[in-house]
């Protein structure tokens, strides 16, 4: 598929249809996800995929922002002590949400690519989230995805450009 | 939220209004009256899976579900959305299931 394509066609899924996710086409998905840049190379995220039907409705208990039923719930994570090691309180504070992201942002345009539709969720209770899939003290859930083959299609929002892009220099 | 006994089914709806309100705390204050509206959807499809909604119950959650994620993408028409919610609360006050759970002709 081409970029522009899975950049301008994907859309935020919260319909699913109840069809698993075969094994190898989330291992493609996750692999995009860890081909993301990251600051220093730190490559401290962990991503934690959830498949079981009982796991995922206790995750979308403590997740309001976990709509719909996906057959998938992968966890974007930051190793903090990690993070630490790798580049200080930067690496920490900054850095680890902001490789997440990117490497969320990867792994949503691949699922695309493969077909898949998918939601970036914040909106979840990070220690009853981090109970519930085990994570140690330090590791801490920066964002969830739902994914899943789509049961709906919606429509492109609306996108703001003016004021949005300055050339050159910031223009009031 | 489609297996499980009743119990556990509002259990879950419990676990969402209160992880909702603790994360509203801190989260845009649109999606405040986000959760309710969705709650109560929830809710009556709780009762639907029990054979316990009514028609107006079902058409509340219908409109709900139809016009909800409009907070994503427009805050105008997702207040404009609530108004029309509560617009349907009084169209249907009058259309109470009789007592045996028939609902009046005036239900959808």
């Amino acid at each position: 598929m081409e970029l522009y394509e899975a950049i301008h066609g994907r859309r935020s899924v919260r319909r699913f249809k109840p069809d698993p996710i075969e094994r190898d086409i989330l291992e493609r998905v996750i692999n995009a996800a860890v081909w993301a840049p990251s600051g220093g190379n730190a490559q401290t995220w962990r991503f934690v995929i959830v498949t079981e039907t009982g796991r995922i409705a206790k995750l979308r208990t403590v997740s309001p922002g976990l709509l719909g039923d996906p057959p998938v719930v992968v966890a974007v994570c930051q190793d903090l002590d990690a993070a630490y090691d790798k580049g200080s309180t930067l690496g920490e504070t900054f850095l680890a949400p902001v490789d997440a992201a990117m490497a969320t942002q990867n792994l949503i345009l691949a699922a695309y690519a493969e077909g898949l539709g998918s939601c970036v969720i914040a909106s979840f209770h990070a220690n009853a989230v981090g109970r519930l899939l085990g994570l140690p003290e330090r590791v801490l859930p920066m964002l969830l995805v739902s994914v899943g083959c789509p049961d709906e299609t919606p429509q492109p929002p609306w996108r703001r450009t003016e004021g949005v892009v300055h050339y050159e220099a910031f223009h009031e | 939220m489609s297996s499980g006994t009743l119990e556990a089914k509002l259990f879950d709806l419990i676990g969402y209004m209160a992880t909702s309100g603790r994360n509203l705390v801190d989260e845009t204050p649109l999606y405040g009256p986000f959760r309710l509206v969705d709650a109560a959807s929830r809710l009556v499809r709780i009762l639907e899976e029990e054979g316990i909604a009514s028609s107006r119950l079902s058409t509340l959650r219908e409109r709900i579900d139809a016009g909800k994620y409009t907070v994503m993408t427009d805050a105008k028409e997702f207040t404009a959305f609530l108004d029309r919610i509560v617009d349907a609360v009084v169209d249907h006050m009058d259309d109470a299931p009789r007592e045996g759970g028939e609902d009046t002709p005036n239900d959808r």
